[in-house]
């Protein structure tokens, strides 16, 4: 079950002036819906227990998972790490987390779970738009209230845990305030898969993702936030990458 | 007021096309940093033989995946320096590409970009292999470099082995066009990472690396001074490990 916000057709605000892959201008959106929640770890084990998915973690068994104690960019081989174990079996799996979004997928398995449910992906402007719900900026909030919207790191590094709130990784969908028009999570908690191109793109196993994840600090990838968008392979996987998934509105009969 | 209003209006529109005109020339010259800054240099040590290896295991159709052991115990030291410095058998983490900024080339950032920029990255196998052959690793560094380009994959390497006695070859590559501010930055990590106090103390360390609102986006002017400044401290720190 997934649960929708509307955002209406129209033209609007996007990018940054400083940055060159995603300048300030306007865009033209046809109405869409997007989810109200990132993809959540039950609604992934529905999508595998009714198709038998393999996803590519599981079939390449070589993740790179995180612990504190690392330094910044860093993370470490492991090769059980999977969407059932997202740091590796050492550190524990989703068992009471299935409300938490779904990770170490890759932004192949999150298109397959899109065909399967019926949905897609948001493109690079459509979340974008949705992210800013309304608001101009880099941020839809006031930078000094980020911590009540999104699951971030609070530490200034990764080398000890971060205890400033309950959730060392994920937290559950939900948990931190909405933003404008309703979207949960839209900054932190996960990385969101988003379809689309930059124009800087050079390969085809580029694709991208925005939002920022529950890794990322004010000191390290401040990337939750509206404009920045962020760089991955189409088969990587980690812990901190998620998504949420939109559709068309279906005009009605005439 | 008629007319007055049309002057306005042409006015605004000349104003409007100069601006997207410097938008986009600005936007060029940054693009074209920004790719000078990911570029990777090759070292010339057996580099055919290791591109062919690469090639005939197709590593970099696959997402991860190293050298299998019996061939890369059959490489040279020179030529294990080549494959570490051209292939990254992991991928690597989304947020550690950066986005590009409209300037990019008047800043001296904190930190330049990862080795690789397909992508990938080092394995930890391939960070304690670099690192465990530092001694047979440096003048190789240095050989690469002295032929007048540092690409990322170097200046990471650098970083790995904190290769201080690199600094004197380092000042003297980025002395001959003052273009690739990231060598300045690799120097400033240098010195934060060798905790010396001189740095630690200055104005660029604060607004680089320790103030509250510093990331891995913060930069200083590529300024004539500043650059002088860091190459000076940096010299200063490379004296102070000799002794």
């Amino acid at each position: 079950m997934i649960s929708w916000v509307t955002v209406p057709a129209g033209s609007y605000q996007v990018g940054a002036t400083e940055l060159i892959d995603n300048p300030r201008r306007n865009v033209a959106v046809r109405a869409f819906e997007i989810s109200k929640y990132e993809v959540t770890n039950q609604q992934f084990y529905a999508f595998v227990q009714a198709t038998g998915y393999v996803t590519d973690a599981e079939h390449s068994r070589n993740g790179r998972v995180f612990e504190p104690g690392l330094k910044e960019f860093r993370w470490i081989s492991d090769k059980t790490a999977n969407w059932h174990f997202p740091n590796g079996h050492s550190r524990g799996g989703i068992q009471g987390k299935m409300n938490h979004p779904v990770t170490r997928i890759s932004f192949r398995d999150a298109e397959a779970f899109c065909r399967w449910a019926g949905v897609r992906l948001p493109t690079l402007d459509e979340w974008e738009v949705a992210a800013r719900g309304g608001t101009d900026g880099r941020y839809f909030c006031d930078p000094s209230e980020l911590r009540q919207y999104a699951n971030i790191w609070g530490g200034r590094d990764h080398l000890k845990p971060d205890k400033s709130d309950p959730f060392l990784t994920t937290a559950p969908v939900g948990t931190f305030r909405p933003n404008p028009i309703g979207l949960y999570d839209m900054y932190g908690n996960v990385f969101e898969f988003c379809s689309g191109r930059l124009r800087s793109d050079t390969r085809d196993t580029q694709r991208h993702s925005r939002g920022g994840s529950w890794w990322c600090s004010k000191n390290s990838c401040c990337f939750f936030n509206s404009v920045d968008v962020g760089t991955v392979n189409i088969h990587a996987s980690f812990s901190n990458q998620g998504f949420r998934v939109a559709r068309d509105i279906k005009k009605p009969a005439e | 007021m008629k007319h007055a209003t049309i002057a306005v209006i042409c006015l605004l529109g000349t104003t409007l096309a100069t601006g997207q005109d410097d938008m986009a020339k600005a936007g060029k010259a940054s693009e074209a940093y920004r790719a000078h800054r990911e570029l990777i240099t090759k070292p010339s040590f057996g580099l055919a033989k290791v591109e062919a290896l690469i090639k005939k295991y197709k590593l970099r159709d696959k997402e991860e995946g190293p050298l299998p052991a019996a061939e890369y115990k059959k490489l040279s030291s020179k030529e294990k320096f080549s494959y570490h410095m051209i292939y990254g058998e992991v991928s690597s983490q989304n947020c550690d590409a950066m986005p590009t900024f409209v300037d990019e080339e008047k800043h001296i950032y904190a930190y330049p970009p990862g080795a690789f920029q397909d992508e990938r990255g080092w394995s930890d196998a391939q960070m304690a292999e670099i690192k465990r052959n530092r001694n047979a690793f440096l003048p190789l560094l240095q050989q690469t470099i002295l032929k007048g380009k540092i690409g990322c994959n170097l200046k990471q390497a650098i970083l790995e082995l904190e290769a201080f006695e690199l600094i004197p070859t380092m000042c003297e590559v980025y002395k001959r066009k003052r273009y690739d501010h990231d060598i300045l930055s690799v120097m400033m990590i240098l010195m934060k990472e060798g905790k010396f106090k001189p740095f630690l103390e200055s104005a660029s360390y604060k607004k680089l690396y320790a103030d509250e609102e510093s990331s891995y986006q913060s930069f200083l002017v590529a300024n004539k001074e500043n650059q002088d400044l860091i190459m000076s401290r940096a010299t200063a720190f490379y004296a102070s490990k000799r002794k």
